[in-house]
């Protein structure tokens, strides 16, 4: 099987596609692919990677112009992949030459500044995190609070945010506006919001509706197809505006 | 001239270094170098729990009893006393901190049993609970404002006297090599799995720390008990939680048997790890196993919604990397390498033999876990001791004087040359291809069951590999983010480690806990009740030994 994947030697823009030929084992993902090049092929190609199973958020990426999870994306299964996204430059400008029915295209998560090859800044994505100050203050106490197993559950689908950054990846808006918290950061706001142990729950709307937040969302939903968790942020970012 | 400076420099970003710098940021400067971002940290990938008694029936008691057992009498237990004893108080301060753990119905932390406890006294956030920790520890420590340099690796640690004075790192952004000067350094940097080929570890769990002290001078300890969990999921050898057996999954042979009766009657599949692994080890090797040597997790009795509550997590690694869905059919799996009980030496308040140099987490080895670890206390043990350790090493950089700058530039200047060395090398040995033959080798001749002779085989493999590591090269790479490089130092880190492991494997001439002897199938307290200790002497691996801290509970015969 063909790999081509997107270079850039020195951050920016991406310079090249390179062209390797994987052999490809049963239950391979794009990640074993992308080690077999940097072990037997070029050890010059750089990813990021740390968990393999799909837990630990570090190798979103652009395959075959879906963003996803190089570690959760079987190989035998590229052909029967559709997000159904909707179009933005990225997803559909197509590299010349590729030829999308014997390779696999491999390149780096939009909407961030890339690095290397397939290693993008992260920083806009991490520094939502700290502008929207998404952490609880610490409860005073010497006991564990108490919440309902049905208050639990609220918040159950915010929680399971990885923090891959692909909602953010996906999103025509994060291509757009530098300033867009982007989706997940969103999510995470209402984590607090939702959590009945939260003392000041107005906090976190404030934040999420601060014009760099809720209000840039036009409500697309590539978010909720991208997302490797179930998280559906775009669900919430709707519950954001409403509640605002 | 040394331009980064801190009073306290912690190796890693996973739970044991968050908490260990929220413990110090108050009062001291304090940074964490980490090769990835925190949230990356293997932590997130812990299931199951964190062990605390809670409830009114549960005690500390019982609860260091249940691990001194579990550990088959290695442990130290004044260590285990303050393991504990604090549990209660790090599950509730994560609590408090917002960790949505699961709840029972009267809306108490919800607790689960688990392997060789007395009692269910396993927290949990579904079946998520490292990845609720870790992202809310790092939450807090961000509201804290601690600072961190992502994505540098740390190549050596430097010492002047008789004193550490800081470190050498690798900015992998840039490739350039700095020197970071501290008055302190705390070790932090988890397991070391992918010694072995198949291991539950993340990719990045290559023992960094163990390398970095083990070449400072500093001893590693009961490097041979490598835990095998009992259910690594076939072929890409990713975790299933102890939590599903907790939850009452059963485990079945071939013929349909739960064959865990004939092994440990009473805890069935809940005995400790090393007993359902070597049990399973068992069935596979005498032809009660599936085709491709595994056995069967099943669940399915436990019902779709209980699964879907429960163990969601569980579920979805089934379905995305095996194409099982355990509401359906039963998950295949295998003991696969899951823990390290070994790592640097330290005690309870992760001092080691070099001053200024403290550990904690997996990368240490307090023996607060001895022979086998029980399930549940290595979060604890990240959280109880990341505070302990904090608050022990900001007291000592109070204390000391300012590092040598000139013993720091003078290895990082060394530390340039070498790294220069193997990026010049155009053409020699492969990394992955050494890689591989150590895993492999690890896998066959290191595992559940070990034989002298092939041990020694194995020995004699690594000294080999090593060798030929000599001649490493890694040609036409780039300077900025060069994981080739990466993965290379690593490699070189996981070859001691390996070679340790074994030394110590072949030492030891009794079966306690993980390390099983098929020559000597029987602990023996007389010549082996103590640690082992293992020193780089001039290029040499040198064996000693160390005390084991009895007192509390009785040494005695262990079954279940
Ligand atoms: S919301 Fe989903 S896609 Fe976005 S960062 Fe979280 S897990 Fe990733
Ligand atoms: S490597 Fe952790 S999510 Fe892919």
């Amino acid at each position: 099987m063909l790999f081509r994947v997107a270079r850039s030697r020195d951050g920016g823009t991406v310079s090249h596609y390179d062209l390797y030929k994987v052999d490809v084992k049963k239950g391979m993902t794009v990640l074993d692919a992308l080690f077999q090049i940097q072990d037997k092929m070029d050890p010059s190609i750089s990813f990021r990677y740390s968990c393999r199973g799909a837990v630990c958020g570090s190798c979103a990426m652009l395959i075959n112009k879906e963003p996803r999870l190089a570690c959760k994306t079987q190989v035998s299964d590229l052909n029967d992949l559709n997000m159904n996204l909707k179009p933005f430059p990225a997803i559909t400008d197509l590299p010349p030459g590729w030829n999308s029915n014997e390779e696999v295209l491999v390149e780096p998560l939009p909407n961030l500044p890339i690095l290397k090859d397939l290693i993008v800044d992260m920083t806009r994505f991490y520094n939502a995190l700290e502008s929207l100050k998404l952490w609880a203050e610490p409860a005073e106490g010497e006991k564990a609070r108490i919440q309902s197993p049905s208050d639990r559950r609220k918040m159950e689908r915010y929680v399971n945010c990885i923090m891959c950054a692909l909602c953010f990846g996906s999103c025509p808006v994060n291509a757009e506006k530098k300033e867009y918290v982007g989706p997940s950061a969103l999510a995470k706001a209402w984590r607090f919001h939702e959590d009945s142990r939260t003392a000041d729950k107005d906090r976190y709307l404030k934040a999420a509706i601060a014009p760099e937040g809720a209000p840039l969302c036009d409500l697309i939903m590539n978010c909720v197809k991208a997302c490797p968790k179930g998280v559906a942020p775009g669900g919430v970012i709707r519950k954001i505006k409403k509640a605002s | 001239m040394v331009d980064l400076k801190h009073d306290v420099l912690i190796v890693g970003a996973g739970l044991s270094g968050l908490r260990a710098a929220i413990e110090i940021i108050d009062t001291h400067d304090v940074a964490v170098v980490t090769k990835v971002h925190s949230l990356r940290s293997h932590s997130v990938a812990a299931q199951g729990g964190i062990n605390a008694a809670m409830s009114i029936e549960d005690s500390w008691e019982s609860h260091a009893f249940d691990t001194v057992k579990g550990s088959d009498y290695l442990a130290d237990q004044d260590v285990v006393e303050v393991l504990t004893k604090n549990a209660p108080s790090v599950v509730i301060e994560n609590e408090l901190w917002g960790t949505a753990f699961s709840r029972t119905e009267d809306g108490t932390i919800a607790q689960r049993p688990f392997g060789g406890a007395a009692y269910p006294r396993t927290c949990y956030a579904a079946d998520r609970t490292g990845h609720n920790l870790l992202h809310t520890t790092f939450e807090q420590a961000m509201r804290k404002g601690v600072k961190f340099y992502d994505e540098w690796f740390v190549t050596s640690l430097v010492r002047s006297d008789d004193r550490i004075v800081g470190v050498t790192a690798l900015e992998i952004a840039t490739g350039k090599v700095l020197g970071i000067g501290a008055k302190a350094v705390i070790l932090a940097t988890g397991g070391f799995g992918q010694v072995y080929g198949r291991s539950t570890n993340a990719l990045i769990n290559t023992g960094d720390g163990c390398g970095l002290a083990l070449r400072a001078g500093v001893p590693l300890k009961d490097m041979e008990f490598i835990q095998f969990h009992p259910t690594g999921l076939k072929g890409s050898n990713i975790l299933i939680t102890e939590g599903a057996r907790g939850e009452g999954g059963y485990l079945l042979n071939s013929k349909g048997e739960r064959f865990m009766k004939e092994y440990a009657p009473e805890k069935m599949e809940l005995a400790p790890r090393d007993i359902v692994a070597r049990a399973i080890q068992t069935e596979v090797d005498e032809g009660r196993g599936f085709e491709g040597g595994y056995v069967h997790l099943d669940l399915i009795h436990l019902g779709a919604a209980k699964i879907k509550d429960r163990l969601p997590g569980i579920r979805e690694i089934s379905m995305d990397f095996a194409g099982v869905d355990p509401i359906e059919a039963p998950i295949p799996v295998v003991p696969t390498q899951h823990y390290s009980m070994g790592g640097i030496d330290c005690d309870k308040n992760g001092t080691t033999p070099l001053n200024g140099l403290f550990a904690v987490g997996e990368t240490a080895c307090m023996s607060v876990h001895g022979a086998n670890r029980l399930g549940g206390n290595s979060l604890l043990e990240t959280l109880v001791f990341g505070r302990i350790v904090g608050k022990n090493a900001s007291e000592y950089s109070a204390n000391a004087k300012d590092p040598d700058a000139e013993a720091l530039d003078n290895a990082t200047f060394a530390m340039r040359e070498r790294i220069q060395a193997i990026l010049m090398n155009e053409s020699g040995e492969l990394c992955a291809e050494l890689r591989e033959l150590m895993g492999a080798t690890m896998d066959n001749d290191v595992g559940v069951f070990r034989d002298p002779r092939r041990m020694e085989g194995a020995l004699k493999v690594i000294e080999m590999i090593q060798e030929r590591f000599e001649n490493v090269s890694i040609p036409r790479s780039d300077d900025r983010f060069n994981y080739a490089l990466i993965r290379t130092l690593e490699l070189e880190n996981m070859l001691q480690l390996a070679y340790a492991i074994t030394a110590g494997a072949i030492w030891r001439e009794e079966s306690r806990g993980a390390h099983w002897r098929i020559d000597h199938p029987k602990r023996d307290d007389d010549r082996f009740l103590k640690h082992t200790l293992i020193t780089l002497i001039d290029g040499e691996m040198k064996i000693g030994t160390k005390d084991v801290n009895l007192g509390k509970f009785e040494v005695k015969e262990r079954t279940y």
